[in-house]
C-alpha cells in the first residue's frame, strides 16, 4: 500500500469512528454495516483508475469532517423564501438535517409520500429498506458506501401509479454553520409508480464561509411509462466539496429528462449511472456548468444500453471564466443485443481565461451494428467579431462576453420547461460570469 | 395482351407485403415496348412498393404473382442482374453515397452493365463526351459530376442526377418514382425534355406520380389508377384529366360498391 | 437473391495473401531472455560498448515493469521466455554490401511479396530496405541516394558508421522508459532503417522498409530513426507480412521521427501482418511504439496508416509539436474482421505556438473485429492558438463486432481551440441498393462504398500505395459484407 492509499485508509477510519452508531430502524442499521464491509473492500482512490484520472481528491483528504449533530436551525427570511414564482412542495435540509418546520408538504394528493427517510410514515411497509437494499451495490467507490455507511436522513419521494403531480418537488439543501467541517451524507430515494409524472428539482448552497462534505447518493426507479423530469442547482459555498451520484433505473418506456446547473463548490463531481435494461426507455442528460478561480467541476456520466430500442443522450456546455478545472467523461455503451439505439453525446467548452484547463473524454462504445451514435466536443472561445459586432451596436465589452456566453448555452436553458426556473438560472448564470474584458 | 406481339413487361396477380402488411393486392399490367405508361393514385396506394418490387429491393415480399420481362422471370433476379437486363430504377429520394465519385459512380455502373450484357467497357473518352452532353442535355451543372453522389445536393439536382443516370444506362424500361415531386415548373420541364428525347420504340417507361402535371409535358400512351393494392382502372391520357379534376375518392367509392 | 449478410460472411473469411514460409536457412538464436541473450545478440551484431550499455539498461528497467493491462483488449498471457529474440538468415560473411550477395532464395520471395529487390525490377523512385525477422537483409537505391546526401541504411550499419548521430537521437523521442514494450525493444531489437536527410534537401525518392516475419517462435524488434535536417523533405513507408502460424508472435517496434525547422516527414504504413485464422489461433502481436518529434519551427509531421493485419494491434503514432507553427497529421484506416482486436489512434501533444494537428480516423469492423480509437489531444498552457480538428468515424459490418471511440482532450490554454467528432454507423441498405439497381454488383458497391467511406485517409497515401491499401482493403473484405 502506498503513502497515498494508506493516508486514504486513515481519513475514512477517523470519519467512521467519529460518527455515533445510528439509533435508527434496522434497515438502516443493516445498510450502514453492508457499506462498512464494503469500504473494507473497495481499492482506494487513485490516479490510475480512469473514473478519477483528471479529480483529485487532496484536498477532500486533507479536511476532518464530522458528521452534523441532529438538530433543529432555523434560515433568515431570504434564504427560507422560494424561487420567485415558483411554487412546490418542499423538503428543507439545514446543515444535513431535515427541519420539518421548514418544510411545504401541505395539499399532496392522495397517495403521494414525500418525507424523510427516517420519517414514520416513509418507513411503512418496509417499501424503503427493500429499494434502498437493492440499489446499493452498483457503481461503487468510496464516496458512495462512505454516504451508506453513514447516512440517517434525506429525501424519499414516492408518486403511485399514475399520479401526475402539478407543482414540482423541491429539495432544498442549505448549509449555514461554519463552526466546523460538516460531513453531509443523504441518501435519497426516488420511486415512480407506472405512468406517474413529477418535476423534481434540487437546490443545494451554503453561506459564504461554510466548509463541509456534501456526499449525496440517490437513487431514481421510475415504473413503466413514468416520466421525470430532475432538474439540479449546484450553487454550494465556494469552500465546499459536492459530490451528487445518481442512479436511474428506468422501467420500459419510462423517461428521464435531468438537467444540472453547477456553479458553486470548489470540488464538485456529479455521476450520473443509468441502464436500460427495458425497451422504449428514455434517458436525457444535460448540464451547464461554470468554472470560475480556484474551482474543480467533474461531470461522469454512464449511460448503458442493454436493450433495442432506447434513446439517450448527453448533453453538457461549459464556460471556463477564472482559474479552473473542468472534468467531463461521459460514457455510451451499446450492448450486442440494444439494435436501434439512439445514443447522441456532445460537450462544448468555452475557455475564457488563462491557467484553465478542459479535460473531456466523450466515449462511445459500441457492440451493436443498427445504431445511431455520435459524439462531439469542443473547446474554444468566444468568437472575436460576434463581440465586436455587439460592441459596435453599443454594448460594453464584458456585457457582450456575458450576452454570448448565455447565448452558448442558450439551447439547454431553453429545455427548461419552468419559466421560473429558466428566469432563476439565467440571472444566477449573469451573476456568476464575473467576465473581465479582451 | 395480343398473341402476336407478347409485352416487355407483364405482371401478373401480384401481391407483395412489407413488414407483413400486404400492400400490393392482385396488380396486373403489361408494357409494351416503346410505351410510356403512367401510374397515379393517393399517398400509400402501393405505387413506390409496385417500383421497389419491379427493381428487386430486399424486404419486399412477393406472395403470390409473376413479373416477366422480355419472357425472363425478373423475380428470381439480383437488382444488378436486372439493371443488366435493362430496369432502370429512378428514385423518389435518391440516396447519398459520401466518399463516392459521382463520374467515377457512372463509369463503373456502366461498365458493370456493359460486362454483364457481354459488351466492352465505354473508353474514357466516349464516356466523357456521354456525361457532358447528358449532363447538359438534364441541365446539371459540371461541378456536380464532381461531387460525390448526391451528397450535398438539392432536391431538383438529385432528380436531374437520375436522369442523367438514365441516359447514360440507357435501359429498356425506365420506372421513374414520383420524379416529378418536389421541382418547381423549369425543373419539372427541363426534366420532362430529358425524358422525351430518350423515348424511342426500343424503350419503355412507367411514370409513377401523384399529380397529372407531369403528364403534360410527357405525353402518356395509358393510364393507370392504383389504389389500395390494386389497379383500379385504365384509359389514356384522358383519365389522368379525370382525376385531375375528381380527385380519386370516386374510384374509391365505385371500388367499395364494388 | 444473396441477402447483404451472405456477402458480409463471404468478405469476413477472405483468406491471407501472405502467408507462406520462406525456406532459408536461418541462424536463430535459442528461446529464453537474459542478459547474456542480449549480449549475444549485441555481439552478433558487432556493436559498440556503448550499444551493448543501452540494451542493458533497458533491459533492467524492463524487469521492474508490470505488462499493461488494457480493459478493451482480450490479450494472451506471453511468454518472454518462449521467444527468440534474433533470428537471421545464414550470410556468407559480413552481410551483404550489395544486391549481388543478397541470397538468390531471398530475392525470389521478396518477389513473390510483390517487392522486387533487383533495381531494375523495383517501383520507379522507391528504395527499399528489406527486414527478415531480425535483420536487414537488402537495401536497394544506396548510391543513387548517397549522391543527395541521404543516409538509408540498416540501423545496424548506421549503429557502425555513423555512431555519433544514432547517440545523439536513439531514444530521443521514445525514452526507453516510455512503455513496457517499447523498452523491451530498447534491450533487444535487432535491426531496422536509419535514415537521416541533410539540411535543405528533398528526399529524391520514397524511402521505404519490407516488414517480413519468417521464422517460427521469434519476435520482430525493429527499431526506425529517422531524423530531418532543417528544410529537408522525406517520405516513407513501411509495409508488413508474416506467415500463417498457430501461434501468437510478437511485434513490438519502436519508431522515432525527429523533424528540424521547416522538415517534414511523411510516414506511411500499410501493416498486413498475419491476423490469425477464424478461430482467432495465431497471429501477430503488434505492439508498436511510434512517435515523431517536431522539434524544429514550421515543421511537419504526416502519419498515414492503412491496418489490415494482426491478430492485436496496439500502436498511437504521435506527434510531439514542440517548434512553434509546426504540424502534426493521424490518418487511419482500420480494419477488423474475424476475431482481430484493434487499438489504435495518436497522441497530439501541443506545446508550441500555432501548433495545428488533424486526426481522421476511420474504423471498420467486420466479424467477431473489435475497432477502438484511443486518442489524446493535449494544449499546453503555451501552445498559443493551438489547433486540433479530429474526426473518428466507424463503420459497422454485422451486428457481431464492436467500435467504441475513446478520446482524451486536455486543454490548458484559453486561446486554443479543439473540434472532435465521431459517429458510428452500419453500411446503409439504401446505399447498397441503390448502387445495385444501377447494376453494381453487392461486392462492387461494398467496396465502393468502404472506399468512399476511407478515402479522406487513402488519398494522403503516396500514389503508389494507395491503389495497394485499396485493393488490400477490398481484399480484406472480400466476402465481408451483403
Amino acid at each position: 500500500m502506498t503513502q497515498a492509499h494508506q493516508a486514504q485508509r486513515e481519513w475514512l477510519q477517523a470519519l467512521l469512528q467519529g460518527a455515533p452508531a445510528a439509533a435508527g430502524p434496522e434497515w438502516l442499521a443493516r445498510m450502514h454495516a453492508a457499506a462498512r464491509e464494503r469500504l473494507e473492500q473497495l481499492p482506494p482512490i487513485d490516479r490510475k483508475q480512469e473514473a478519477w484520472r483528471y479529480t483529485g481528491i487532496d484536498t477532500l483528504l486533507a479536511e476532518r469532517f464530522v458528521p452534523p449533530p441532529h438538530r433543529e436551525a432555523d434560515l433568515a427570511p431570504e434564504e427560507r423564501a422560494p424561487l420567485e414564482g415558483l411554487e412546490t412542495w418542499r423538503l428543507v435540509f439545514v446543515d444535513g438535517r431535515f427541519q420539518p418546520h421548514l418544510s411545504a408538504l401541505e395539499g399532496l394528493p392522495e397517495g403521494v409520500i414525500v418525507g424523510d427517510l427516517r420519517s414514520r410514515e416513509t418507513h411503512r411497509d418496509n417499501l424503503l429498506a427493500t429499494s434502498v437494499a437493492q440499489a446499493s451495490g452498483h457503481h461503487a467507490h468510496l464516496f458512495t458506501a462512505l454516504n451508506e455507511a453513514l447516512a440517517d436522513e434525506g429525501a424519499f419521494i414516492q408518486v403511485p401509479a399514475g399520479t401526475r403531480l402539478e407543482r414540482p418537488i423541491e429539495i432544498v439543501h442549505r448549509v449555514t454553520d461554519a463552526s466546523a467541517p460538516w460531513l453531509i451524507t443523504p441518501r435519497n430515494l426516488v420511486l415512480l409508480g407506472e405512468r406517474a409524472e413529477a418535476t423534481l428539482i434540487e437546490r443545494f448552497s451554503g453561506r459564504p464561509g461554510t466548509r463541509y462534505f456534501h456526499d449525496g447518493l440517490t437513487d431514481l426507479v421510475l415504473g413503466r411509462a413514468a416520466r421525470l423530469v430532475h432538474y439540479r442547482i449546484q450553487d454550494e459555498s465556494r469552500e465546499a466539496w459536492h459530490l451528487s451520484s445518481l442512479r436511474l433505473d428506468q422501467a420500459a418506456e419510462s423517461r428521464y429528462e435531468g438537467c444540472t446547473f453547477a456553479f458553486g463548490a470548489r470540488w464538485s463531481r456529479t455521476e450520473q449511472n443509468t441502464v436500460f435494461e427495458a425497451r422504449g426507455a428514455e434517458c436525457h442528460l444535460a448540464g451547464v456548468y461554470l468554472v470560475g478561480e480556484g474551482q474543480l467541476c467533474d461531470f461522469h456520466l454512464d449511460v448503458r444500453h442493454e436493450v433495442p430500442e432506447c434513446r439517450s443522450s448527453e448533453r453538457y456546455k461549459g464556460v471556463l471564466f477564472g482559474k479552473g478545472r473542468a472534468v467531463f467523461d461521459g460514457r455510451i455503451l451499446v450492448a450486442k443485443d440494444a439494435q436501434r439505439t439512439d445514443a447522441h453525446l456532445s460537450n462544448n467548452n468555452l475557455m475564457l481565461v488563462r491557467d484553465a484547463e478542459v479535460d473531456t473524454k466523450p466515449q462511445l462504445e459500441i457492440y451493436a451494428d443498427d445504431v445511431q451514435c455520435s459524439h462531439g466536443t469542443s473547446v474554444g472561445q468566444l468568437d472575436p467579431q460576434q463581440v465586436f459586432y455587439l460592441r459596435s451596436r453599443g454594448l460594453p465589452e464584458v456585457e457582450a462576453r456575458r450576452l454570448l456566453c448565455l447565448g452558448f448555452a442558450s439551447d439547454l436553458l431553453e429545455a427548461v420547461h419552468d419559466e421560473a426556473l429558466r428566469h432563476h438560472v439565467e440571472s444566477r448564470i449573469r451573476q456568476t460570469l464575473v467576465l473581465e474584458g479582451g | 395482351m395480343t398473341e402476336t406481339k407478347t409485352p416487355m413487361l407483364s405482371i401478373r396477380n401480384l401481391h407483395a407485403t412489407v413488414d407483413g402488411k400486404e400492400v400490393l393486392r392482385g396488380i396486373d399490367l403489361d408494357v409494351g415496348r416503346g410505351e410510356v405508361h403512367a401510374i397515379m393514385g393517393p399517398n400509400g396506394s402501393g405505387k413506390s412498393t409496385l417500383s421497389y418490387v419491379l427493381a428487386g429491393r430486399e424486404g419486399y415480399e412477393v406472395t403470390a404473382g409473376e413479373i416477366l420481362f422480355e419472357g425472363r422471370n425478373l423475380l428470381e433476379m439480383d437488382p444488378e442482374e436486372r439493371a443488366a437486363a435493362g430496369i432502370f430504377l429512378g428514385f423518389q429520394y435518391p440516396v447519398e453515397l459520401p466518399g463516392v465519385n459521382n463520374m467515377t459512380f457512372l463509369r463503373e455502373a456502366i461498365n458493370a452493365v456493359r460486362r454483364a450484357r457481354g459488351e466492352a467497357e465505354m473508353d474514357a473518352v466516349t464516356f466523357m463526351k456521354k456525361v457532358k452532353a447528358a449532363a447538359k442535355q438534364v441541365g446539371l451543372k459540371d461541378t456536380l459530376l464532381k461531387r460525390n453522389v448526391n451528397v450535398g445536393f438539392s432536391g431538383g439536382e438529385k432528380k436531374r442526377n437520375e436522369i442523367l443516370q438514365m441516359a447514360m444506362l440507357e435501359p429498356k424500361l425506365a420506372i421513374l418514382d414520383e420524379t416529378d415531386s418536389g421541382l418547381d415548373i423549369d425543373a419539372l420541364r427541363v426534366i420532362a425534355e430529358g425524358v422525351n428525347a430518350l423515348r424511342s420504340p426500343e424503350r419503355s417507361f412507367i411514370l409513377i406520380t401523384h399529380y397529372q402535371r407531369l403528364l403534360e409535358y410527357i405525353v402518356p400512351d395509358r393510364v393507370h389508377v392504383l389504389a389500395q393494392g390494386r389497379i383500379l382502372r385504365s384509359g389514356d391520357k384522358a383519365l389522368a384529366l379525370e382525376l385531375e379534376e375528381k380527385g380519386y375518392g370516386w374510384l374509391l367509392g365505385e371500388e367499395a360498391v364494388a | 437473391m444473396g441477402s447483404t449478410q451472405d456477402t458480409v460472411d463471404d468478405l469476413i473469411k477472405a483468406g491471407y495473401e501472405h502467408g507462406f514460409v520462406i525456406n532459408i536457412e536461418q541462424d536463430t538464436i535459442p528461446p529464453g531472455l537474459d542478459e547474456d541473450i542480449i549480449r549475444r545478440i549485441s555481439a552478433k551484431k558487432g556493436e559498440p560498448e556503448w550499444m551493448l550499455e543501452y540494451r542493458l539498461k533497458a533491459y533492467r528497467h524492463w524487469l521492474t515493469m508490470e505488462p499493461p493491462r488494457w480493459a478493451h483488449l482480450g490479450l494472451p498471457e506471453i511468454d518472454f521466455q518462449a521467444i527468440s529474440y534474433y533470428s537471421a538468415p545464414k550470410r556468407r560473411g559480413e552481410g551483404p554490401k550489395s544486391l549481388d550477395e543478397v541470397d538468390p532464395e531471398l530475392i525470389e520471395a521478396y518477389n513473390k511479396l510483390g517487392i522486387p529487390l533487383e533495381e531494375q525490377k523495383a517501383l520507379a523512385g522507391v528504395a527499399v530496405d528489406a527486414v527478415l525477422d531480425s535483420v536487414s537483409v537488402a537495401t536497394t537505391f544506396r548510391e543513387k541516394l548517397a549522391e543527395a546526401g541521404v543516409i538509408f541504411c540498416s540501423m545496424s550499419e548506421a549503429i557502425r558508421e555513423y555512431p555519433e548521430l544514432v547517440q545523439k537521437y536513439l531514444g530521443s523521442v521514445v525514452p526507453h522508459t516510455d512503455n513496457y514494450f517499447a523498452c523491451l525493444n530498447a534491450a533487444v531489437f535487432s535491426d531496422g532503417t536509419f535514415v537521416y536527410i541533410p539540411e535543405g534537401v528533398k528526399c529524391p525518392m520514397e524511402l521505404s522498409t519490407y516488414f517480413r516475419i519468417n521464422e517460427a517462435r521469434t519476435g520482430q524488434f525493429e527499431r526506425t530513426l529517422i531524423v530531418a535536417e532543417a528544410g529537408s523533405q522525406v517520405s516513407y513507408l513501411e509495409g508488413c507480412t508474416a506467415p500463417m502460424r498457430d501461434e501468437n508472435q510478437l511485434h513490438a517496434a519502436v519508431v522515432e521521427l525527429v523533424a528540424m525547422e521547416d522538415a517534414y516527414i511523411k510516414y506511411s504504413t500499410v501493416q498486413n501482418w498475419y491476423p490469425g485464422d477464424e478461430q482467432g489461433r495465431g497471429g501477430i502481436l503488434n505492439f508498436v511504439t511510434k512517435r515523431g518529434l517536431c522539434k524544429g519551427a514550421r515543421s511537419r509531421i504526416s502519419w498515414t496508416q492503412v491496418e489490415t493485419g494482426s491478430a492485436i494491434t496496439w500502436k498511437y503514432p504521435s506527434c510531439i509539436l514542440k517548434g512553434d507553427d509546426s504540424v502534426g497529421e493521424f490518418y487511419s484506416v482500420a480494419v477488423t474482421r474475424g476475431r482481430q482486436q484493434a487499438d489504435t489512434g495518436t497522441k497530439m501533444i501541443h506545446i508550441g505556438r500555432n501548433t495545428r494537428s488533424t486526426i481522421v480516423s476511420k474504423g471498420i469492423s467486420a466479424g467477431h473485429g473489435q475497432n477502438t480509437y484511443r486518442g489524446l489531444v493535449r494544449m499546453a498552457a503555451r501552445a498559443e492558438n493551438a489547433r486540433n480538428h479530429s474526426q473518428c468515424d466507424s463503420l459497422l459490418i454485422g451486428d457481431k463486432c464492436g467500435a467504441h471511440t475513446f478520446p482524451y482532450i486536455e486543454v490548458r490554454n484559453p486561446t486554443a481551440q479543439v473540434e472532435h467528432e465521431a459517429t458510428t454507423s452500419k453500411l446503409s441498405e439504401d446505399q447498397l441498393f441503390y448502387c445495385r439497381s444501377r447494376g453494381l454488383s453487392e461486392e462492387d458497391a461494398v467496396s465502393m462504398l468502404v472506399n468512399g467511406f476511407c478515402k479522406e485517409v487513402f488519398q494522403e497515401l503516396p500514389m503508389e500505395f494507395a491503389v495497394e491499401a485499396q485493393k488490400l482493403l477490398n481484399l480484406t473484405l472480400e466476402g465481408a459484407v451483403g
